[in-house]
């Protein structure tokens, strides 16, 4: 490594500072003068058309604001990372348990909660499709259109039908993961209010300002420009903060209302309604040498994405690049179907489905070393990524490829701080 | 019983979106007195983005890092920052950064240029100095610099961004390049497993991470030390349940979603590997969720390991390996 | 709604509060006393985001009545530093790279303090049980660890 004047070392983060002083404000903490206190009506079952809503108690509840359904948008009610499918305001019927239905606006959070109380619906409802299973099948209810396939991707590399006649050992396995929840510390949060100049201003617990900026933007049916986001300090995200939260419905109060409104989310309402690790099942096989040289790999993959698409058309393209793990391998086949259901919304989950994929890929390298009773720290080794590999995508990588130093470095380290875990790991039978 | 077993389990990255472009921004102002004001578009949440942007400004522009102030995630002011996602913020908008620090300086080395009487390809900015690298002794500080700037009516300003190198994959197989580079990382994990109660304890854990440059050590291995323990509970004890009928997530709460306490997590030796390469700022590579990622695997194989089991599924909750070992038991015996 | 006058010491000053009866002490600290660095993140008495210093113990202010506080003497974050500067605690957080995101900062210091009043040596296990109540879920717990045992180090060179 290069002799660097101020890189490799370290330095006090630049918002340390404030936060153990306890200065540094995060969305919560926000208090403004004239401030609107806001909530959300959700759906209590996951899959239905409404047939009545009635407002009008709530509205009579002295100390609200507004309360306001889909009608009141004036621009785009339907928003998502890459496919928009998921309303600001439930217009055509509820997808999953928690869909937004309607906004209040009063002014303590005691009256937000009795407004909720007083809202009234009547659901026709339908069968939810509550597997990936059930979505797949010809009979099922369609979560959105004419099919519940959310996003398919296929990956071919070599000539995988060729090659299991090369292999000298072979080994399927079907992995599955299941659903996680973020649990970022800092429930999601967030104020809208007007300018003077007419700009709406949301600040707020996110991930990702400037798409949050396009959404409320397209939702208001105003210039980005006329929209300002500003990131308050953040409680973690892990993913979980790059959906829309409350910036929407906050935005949307603040227009009716032309005050400033704040949405705090209880746990359980941030934990309900966020975007959740996406589950998988993977059927894998394969094969290899006896020395231990991966020769081919096919992989079958299927995920439960929920009602909405988040950030699923991410994962299911960086899923199969990554299902051979960082070893060299000259056929690969990753095919991959992800389905709608009226399941909670799955979307971006720290390493977007690659935790997943080296559930599958170790578990068949481990597989493998047993099966020719190797060392599972050689096998990799053999395999492992060095510059000039090709990954299945036919890319070579060219430079910065450090997988043999890491496996190395942190054999080395074993061998001095868990001597016996790791004679145990390398013992082969 | 008490049986303990031990895990490896690896994991490459590609950082950055799959096969689309993703840019970020920023934009930097060297100010009369030698600080800085960079502003980025990145959110930080924690990790540790806006520390980055400073380090790689300081790097670059060859001030300290105590002279930059960085603004962030404020769409009034700071240009797109694309999402904090896919560990792409230290690579993408490091280089965003780096790039708008490169196209200030170009005033600066001009002026440099001029005062020392040196080339500008000539030129080292450093630690506050500006030098020549064929002689050392011919140089000036940065408030000189600064000082001959405004005399001359230059400002040190830039705007820079940056969008990897990747390609569109191919619709019918994947082909192409989805991203510009990888990080890489191995952690080996040791378990001990209560076979009567099915209760896993989380011993040690190595960790290493091929992060190309650390921006910075503790950065780095703060990111490892939480991915592990984010990880490990990924196999034990985290699971969210659904409702058979509402399909409503029936644990919301920290006290039915379990996360691991400062008791439970394992004791982590996080090592920083780097390596060489043009594609990142200074070649640094990202590392958020990388860190998380290889202790998944090594979790699974750690308890497979220990009881003898074949778990390929995950959660592996107590039952589960209660269950599990008997089977084992009763087949043996 | 009937409102109730609570007396109590806050950050080393006395105070009269008058708040709703169903207020916790969350939301007279938060709300009432704009003391915001108290930081709810759980509201079950799980995730110790809330703690605050009560009668020179720790409790979880979401499981505490406003009106518990009656004649109460309570520290926040805000009444540990003096004049905006870091005590030895918060800067041994700083200094050890303890804070990511910060969101379980405020708990964690505060549980900190009263654990090195009460033990001004403590050994690594002891420092990992009296944390093992305030969840965080970014560092992995090692770096607020050392942070504890750093300050601790450091306090008892100066004392």
């Amino acid at each position: 490594m290069k002799d660097y004047a101020v890189l490799a070392q370290d330095h006090v983060k630049v918002d340390a500072l404030e936060k153990v002083l306890g200065t540094a404000k995060f969305a919560a903490d926000y208090k403004m003068p004239n401030m609107l206190y806001g909530g959300v009506f959700r759906s209590t079952v996951p899959h239905a058309y409404i047939k009545k809503l009635n407002m009008d108690k709530a509205r009579a509840l002295p100390g609200v604001a507004c309360v306001l359904d889909h009608t009141a948008i004036p621009g785009k009610n339907r928003f998502g990372i890459i496919f928009k499918d998921e309303p600001c305001l439930v217009d055509d019927k509820v997808r999953r348990y928690g869909d937004a239905i309607a906004v209040v606006a009063a002014e303590t959070p005691e009256l937000v909660h009795e407004a909720l109380d007083l809202i009234e619906v009547e659901y026709e409802e339908l069968e939810a499709v509550s597997t990936f299973e059930r979505a797949m099948e010809e009979d099922s209810p369609k979560v959105h259109g004419d099919t519940n396939v959310n996003v398919t991707k296929h990956l071919e590399y070599g000539n995988v039908d060729e090659a299991w006649e090369k292999c000298d050992v072979i080994v399927e396995n079907t992995y599955t993961t299941h659903i996680l929840s973020h649990m970022f510390i800092e429930p999601d949060a967030g104020i809208a209010y007007l300018d003077e100049q007419g700009v709406m201003n949301v600040i707020v617990s996110t991930q990702n300002a400037h798409y949050d900026r396009n959404e409320v933007a397209a939702m208001l049916g105003v210039p980005q420009n006329r929209v300002r986001v500003k990131q308050a300090v953040t409680g973690g995200g892990f993913g979980g903060k790059l959906d829309i939260s409350v910036q929407l419905h906050c935005a949307l109060l603040a227009l009716y209302t032309k005050r400033p409104v704040k949405m705090v989310r209880s746990r359980t309402e941030s934990t309900m309604v966020s975007s959740k690790r996406h589950p998988m099942t993977m059927k894998c096989k394969t094969g290899a040498t006896k020395d231990g040289k991966l020769v081919a790999v096919d992989c079958y993959m299927t995920c439960d994405a929920g009602a909405y698409s988040s950030y699923a058309p991410a994962v299911i393209g960086r899923a199969p690049v990554h299902i051979v793990g960082p070893y060299e391998c000259p056929n690969v086949r990753c095919h991959a179907v992800f389905a709608y259901t009226n399941n909670p919304m799955c979307g971006a989950f720290r390493g977007f489905g690659v935790p997943q994929a080296a559930v599958c890929h170790e578990g068949q390298m481990t597989a493998l070393a047993k099966a020719l009773h190797m060392d599972p720290l050689e096998i990799r080794m053999i395999n492992a990524h060095r510059v000039g590999s090709v990954i299945p995508t036919g890319q070579e990588l060219t430079e910065s490829v450090g997988f043999l130093d890491t496996l190395t470095q942190a054999r080395d380290k074993a061998a001095e701080v868990m001597p016996e875990a790791l004679e145990r790991l390398q013992e082969t039978e | 019983m008490k049986r303990r077993g031990t895990g490896v389990g690896c994991m490459f990255y590609g950082v950055g979106n799959t096969g689309l472009p993703n840019p970020a921004a920023a934009f930097v102002q060297v100010l009369p007195d030698t600080s800085v004001h960079v502003t980025v578009g990145a959110a930080d949440i924690g990790q540790g983005s806006s520390t980055m942007a400073a380090s790689v400004a300081a790097e670059t522009l060859g001030l300290n890092y105590e002279d930059i102030q960085v603004s962030w995630a404020d769409t009034m002011y700071a240009p797109e920052g694309g999402a904090t996602s896919a560990s792409r913020q230290t690579f993408i908008t490091g280089n965003a950064v780096k790039n708008a620090c490169q196209t200030a300086m170009g005033e600066l080395k001009r002026t440099a240029s001029e005062e020392l009487n040196v080339p500008e390809e000539d030129l080292v900015f450093r630690k506050r100095e500006i030098y020549s690298s064929k002689d050392e002794s011919i140089r000036m500080t940065y408030p000189a610099l600064m000082a001959a700037m405004g005399k001359k009516g230059r400002l040190a300003v830039g705007a820079g961004y940056y969008n990897p190198k990747t390609t569109y994959l191919n619709p019918a197989d994947m082909s192409g390049v989805p991203y510009e580079l990888y990080s890489y990382a191995t952690c080996i994990l040791e378990v001990e497993v209560d076979t009567d109660t099915g209760e896993v304890s989380l011993l040690k854990a190595v960790s290493a991470h091929d992060v190309g440059t650390p921006i910075g050590i503790k950065l780095v291995e703060g990111q490892i030390e939480g991915g592990t323990a984010m990880g490990t509970g990924f196999v034990i004890s985290e699971k969210i349940d659904i409702d058979p009928k509402t399909l409503a997530i029936k644990n919301p709460t920290l006290s039915k979603y379990i996360i691991e306490t400062s008791m439970d997590v394992p004791v982590v030796y996080p090592i920083v590997v780097s390596s060489e390469g043009e594609a990142g700022p200074f070649g640094a590579k990202g590392v958020g969720e990388p860190a998380l990622i290889p202790s998944i695997p090594a979790t699974v194989a750690a308890i497979n390991d220990a009881i003898g089991s074949n778990f390929t599924s995950t959660p592996i909750f107590p039952a589960d390996i209660v269950k599990a070992w008997k089977e084992k038991q009763e087949t043996q015996g | 709604m009937n409102k109730i006058t609570v007396h109590c010491t806050v950050n080393h000053k006395p105070v009269v509060v008058e708040t709703a009866p169903n207020k916790r002490l969350l939301d007279m600290l938060r709300e009432d006393l704009n003391l915001t660095s108290v930081k709810e993140g759980c509201s079950e008495g799980e995730c110790g985001a809330c703690t605050v210093i009560f009668n020179g113990e720790t409790v979880t202010s979401c499981c505490v009545l406003a009106g518990q506080a009656e004649g109460a003497d309570i520290v926040t974050l805000e009444g540990i530093s003096v004049d905006g500067k870091p005590d030895v605690v918060q800067q041994a957080f700083m200094d050890t790279g303890a804070v990511q995101c910060g969101f379980c900062t405020p708990g964690m210091i505060l549980t900190a303090e009263v654990l090195l009043a009460k033990n001004p040596d403590p050994t690594e296990e002891e420092v990992k049980q009296a944390m093992s109540g305030n969840l965080c879920r970014c560092t992995g717990y090692a770096k607020i660890v050392e942070a504890v045992l750093l300050a601790a180090e450091r306090k008892r060179k100066e004392a």
